[in-house]
């Protein structure tokens, strides 16, 4: 009833006018008929009634004050009182709201990105309890992945996890479902569907017989489902044929279902088949440690019991390994959160310590800003109190007022948010995980309401607290000129200021060394040339090309023909290119290399290399020479080219060339391969990437090189990568060489068609994004500190008129008053520097992944930071100080 | 302490006779106090509307419309539960207060 009341009394001030003086009224009524009643005249009992009450206007006012709503009314008042005050200043409104927009837009952006990838759980049922197993060997592999054999182990023995799921990428030509393609496939045990909790939108998922029998079954994506298949709800029971095998369809996920959850740019899968270890798979033991393992913890099994199960396992299959490994083996897991998040969470914690340091300087501008609009209003406020206004009145009014400006400001934000987040979802690089789920949620809002509320009582704060101390006589005495109050006010100012500045240091040194560290990855030299030429993956049916020869014969006539086409100067293959990442690693035996006590296995990439690989790339030959001709004649002698860091590391300043590797253990029954060349080293991965030492080898030498027993079994470049090197720009070869491709065999997917420079553009965007967005929000603060050494600049200029008058009066020149002007800023600014500085050095080691060729503590980034900040400063105090010093002293000192 | 002061005995006094009218306007009351107090308690009309809206907003009585003894619009007043609470508490307050001022009052 009495919230009714209160609100309609909001809207409905006359109505509540009108029902209290209709209350007043009743009473004068019936005290008149009581009079009357008592014997007196009509108009002497009216009379009387009116008199007794009192002056009924008076009465109706006192009775209005007293509800409640009336507290409502008056913060309604204080608004539109806020409003009208701003009105009146538009630049200084502007200047705050759009201080504040950024402030809290950028938060909110940032933020909303972090809850999307971050904080909210991935799309599997009760995702906290899912964990990713993972096995290493001391000093030799970390964070690897787990083997085959070792999934069917903790399947089997393990006593902390439900399930454990075991999966490990496949790629299939697959055809009868539109024109023929790359499906990009997983091959997935059982159980992993059922450890994910993830049920299909149709059919079902595999069972452990299909699994154990291998099964031509399938799932299919939503993605694939839709595409191939135009989202027939009748395809279960359809087949699609996967290397001419044809696979009958009996699921398909649903559309927000991805798994494996990898970063990059490939992670969406086609399709899933049975994993169906080959005996070859089961039996490889201690080796190919590339399969993944999800498993789900039981229920109320910590993290401690389940760590100790996995030793227990690992220790199992360890004693099972044959002695002479002589190798530690670990395992160990990671939540399949933190494994998804893990490398883009230093990167996003970052950018919300940037963006929390841009809206504190927001906040401190928004608070100086105020500050000196309540200095100038002072006089305002010392009439007002006076006058008998509360000072908590006033108080509550510049509180309404910095409310109103950060609620303007923060909804401006919010919207600015909004189409940040749709931007950053397309413009951010594929590098980062769950971009597809990146969107602003209503926790975000919740947070960005906090904080415009938090901010508009923090900025009002300040001023207000000020403003209560004034003293009303002393206030209108003394006019517009400083005073002791404002003099402590004056340093307050000063201080913030001061803060600020400190605040974009930070920023700047932290852009300065991300900048530094892009430049250093652009001067880095790839070990290779990426101008004019062009790649694409090629991958074999595996149908068609069942053995060795077959595979060499359709590179040799692809080869002859690529090289025909005109435009083309050189020509190979490879199973990997240089920067795409993903090299195979191997286990390798220098012939002579003693291996240092304590060293673990020898691990090299591995490049099975067809045609003139390293003429295409321009990869430098150092010694020896290049593959030849001969080198790719059945029964050649077995031939190696390793890098010039292989050579170094295993060779030590001999000359490698003549002497021997093998493949696997000293005691492998694998053959000795002869090193005839040396050449650089190319970068793998990411320019900003270490590498590891690389090897190559013929691709039809590539099952000898694996011994007598792999030779018969392996058939090596099934999928290559080709590299052609044309004379002009690359791109227009494409349709060329795709032409030729088709016309060897129809069937032969060409995919990741790109040029070599587009390859390296690629693994550039991610520090690109970085080093972009963390130098905007450095030159927004540094643009909103230099707005906050500007107002305390001129506003000092403006109070100190009269001093400066009198010194100039007294023979000062107007270059000493510049001069002086001038140094203040500077004092000001090199104070927060220095703070800044300090804290940076504190914190730029949180940077550390971030960076690349640049220490932590570089002194161009640091002295970069000043040299911009102090020119900057001397910038924004330039036009104060002009005007301090252009002041007419006559002029000043006469209007006082 | 008890508390007290003018305006808690004006409450006071307010919230005693409508737990002793049920439900009755501001005029009654006005006449309830001035009867029941023998003519010695004089409450202003000035003090007792701004005091009914006041206790009002505390939440000790809701008001309605309703018809008077002859037939005109009034509002009406009633006590709630927290206001016979607050009753409860205003009169023990009271109470000590009238025993103080009479222990000292006896002592000269």
């Amino acid at each position: 009833m009495a919230y009714r009341r209160r609100f309609r009394a909001l809207f409905d001030r006359a109505r509540l006018d009108a029902e209290i003086q209709e209350e007043l009224q009743a009473h004068i009524e019936m005290r008149t008929a009581d009079n009357i009643a008592s014997g007196m005249s009509p108009e002497h009992a009216r009379r009387d009634a009116l008199l007794k009450f009192g002056n009924p206007v008076g009465m109706k006012e006192q009775v209005v004050a007293m509800d409640a709503a009336l507290g409502m009314e008056s913060f309604f008042r204080d608004v539109r009182y806020a409003f009208r005050q701003l009105r009146k200043s538009p630049g200084f409104a502007l200047t705050a709201i759009l201080t504040l927009a950024l402030g809290i837009g950028g938060m909110t952006a940032v933020f909303s990105v972090v809850e999307s990838v971050l904080l909210r759980p991935l799309p599997f049922q009760n995702a906290g309890r899912l964990v990713i197993l993972h096995e290493s060997i001391l000093h030799d592999l970390h964070q690897f992945n787990v083997t085959a054999p070792d999934i069917l182990t903790f399947q089997r023995e393990s006593k902390a996890f439900s399930g454990v799921g075991g999966y490990i990428g496949a790629n299939y030509v697959a055809t009868g479902a539109g024109a023929p393609f790359e499906a990009q496939a997983e091959r997935v045990t059982a159980f992993v569907f059922p450890v994910l909790g993830v049920s299909p939108l149709l059919g079902r998922t595999f069972t452990q017989q299909e699994d154990d029998t291998s099964a031509p079954v399938t799932v299919l994506s939503y993605a694939l489902w839709k595409d191939r298949f135009q989202s027939d709800p009748n395809v279960l029971g359809k087949t699609i044929d996967l290397d001419k095998r044809p696979y009958t369809v009996i699921g398909v996920m649903p559309r927000n279902f991805e798994f494996p959850l990898d970063a990059g740019r490939f992670s969406g899968r086609d399709l899933w088949v049975p994993m169906s270890f080959t005996p070859v798979e089961k039996n490889r033991q201690g080796d190919d440690f590339d399969y993944g393992a999800v498993a789900r913890l039981k229920p109320g099994v910590s993290i401690a019991q389940a760590q100790s199960d996995v030793d227990r396992i690992i220790a199992g299959i360890q004693a099972s390994y044959p002695a002479k490994y002589r190798v530690q083996l670990h395992g160990y897991f990671r939540t399949l959160k933190d494994e998804v998040v893990h490398n883009a969470r230093p990167l996003f914690l970052i950018l919300l310590a940037a963006v929390g340091l841009i809206l504190l300087i927001a906040c401190v501008n928004l608070a100086n800003l105020l500050l000196v609009r309540a200095a100038t209003r002072k006089q305002e406020f010392g009439m007002r109190m006076a006058l008998g206004a509360a000072r908590l009145t006033m108080l509550r009014q510049l509180l309404t007022e910095s409310l109103v400006l950060s609620t303007l400001g923060g909804f401006t934000g919010i919207a600015i948010a909004v189409g940040l987040v749709r931007a950053a979802a397309i413009y951010m690089p594929d590098s980062l995980p769950r971009l597809n789920e990146i969107a602003v949620r209503w926790p975000v809002f919740a947070i960005a309401f906090l904080l415009i509320a938090l901010t508009g009582i923090a900025c009002g704060m300040a001023p207000g607290l000020a403003t209560m101390r004034t003293d009303p006589l002393d206030a209108l005495r003394s006019g517009n000129q400083s005073s002791g109050q404002s003099r402590s006010q004056h340093s307050l100012r000063s201080g913030l200021v001061a803060a600020e500045v400190a605040m974009a240091t930070i920023l700047l040194v932290a852009s300065g060394l991300l900048l530094r560290s892009f430049a250093k990855m652009l001067e880095t030299n790839p070990g290779f040339q990426p101008q004019h030429v062009l790649t694409a993956l090629l991958v074999l049916p595996r149908h068609d090309y069942s053995s060795q020869e077959k595979v060499a014969d359709f590179y040799r006539q692809l080869h002859a023909q690529i090289n025909a086409l005109p435009g083309v100067s050189d020509m190979g293959f490879s199973t990997n290119i240089p920067i795409v990442g993903a090299n195979s690693g191997r286990l390798i035996t220098p012939q002579g290399y003693v291996r240092p006590a304590g060293d673990g296995w020898l691990i090299t990439s591995n490049y099975l290399v067809e045609g003139d690989y390293f003429q295409t790339l321009h990869i430098p030959l150092i010694r020896g020479r290049y593959f030849d001709a001969g080198d790719e004649q059945s029964g050649a002698p077995l031939v190696t080219i390793i890098s010039q860091s292989f050579a170094d590391h295993y060779f030590r300043g001999k000359n490698p060339i003549g002497r021997h590797v093998k493949v696997g253990v000293l005691s492998s029954p694998t053959p000795w391969i002869t090193v005839v060349g040396v050449v650089g080293d190319i970068k793998q991965a990411a320019l900003d990437q270490p590498t590891v030492v690389q090897m190559y080898a013929p691709v039809s030498q590539g099952p000898a090189d694996m011994g007598p027993l792999a030779a018969q079994t392996y058939v090596m470049g099934g999928a290559m990568v080709v590299v052609v090197r044309t004379v002009q720009d690359p791109k227009a070869m494409a349709a060329a060489v795709e032409k030729v491709v088709h016309r060897l065999n129809p069937l032969v997917p060409v995919t990741r068609v790109a040029t070599m420079e587009e390859v390296v553009a690629a693994t550039e965007s991610s520090r690109r994004f970085n080093t972009a967005i963390l130098t905007g929000f450095a030159t927004i603060a540094l643009l909103l500190s230099l707005l906050g050494i500007y107002g305390v600049m001129a506003y000092s200029v403006v109070e100190r008129t009269r001093e400066i008058a009198i010194r100039m009066a007294l023979g000062s020149t107007r270059l000493a008053v510049l001069l002086k002007t001038l140094r203040y800023a500077l004092l000001l600014t090199a104070v927060g520097m220095v703070a800044g500085v300090m804290c940076s050095l504190a914190m730029t080691r949180f940077l550390g992944g971030l960076l690349y060729g640049v220490r932590p503590l570089d002194g161009w980034s640091i002295g970069g930071a000043t040299i911009v900040l102090l020119s900057c400063a001397v910038f924004a105090a330039w036009w104060p100080a002009r005007r301090a010093a252009s002041i007419d002293p006559m002029r000043a000192l006469r209007s006082e | 302490m008890a508390r007290n002061d003018l305006q808690g005995t004006l409450d006071l006094l307010v919230l005693k006779a409508l737990s002793q009218l049920g439900s009755m306007h501001g005029y009654g009351i006005l006449l309830h106090i001035h009867r029941a107090s023998d003519d010695l308690l004089r409450v202003e009309e000035g003090s007792l509307y701004p005091a009914l809206h006041r206790i009002e907003q505390s939440g000790w009585i809701s008001s309605e419309w309703g018809a008077s003894e002859n037939n005109r619009r009034a509002k009406y007043y009633r006590l709630t539960a927290a206001g016979r609470k607050e009753l409860l508490t205003a009169e023990k307050s009271w109470e000590q207060l009238a025993k103080g001022i009479r222990a000292i009052l006896r002592y000269a």
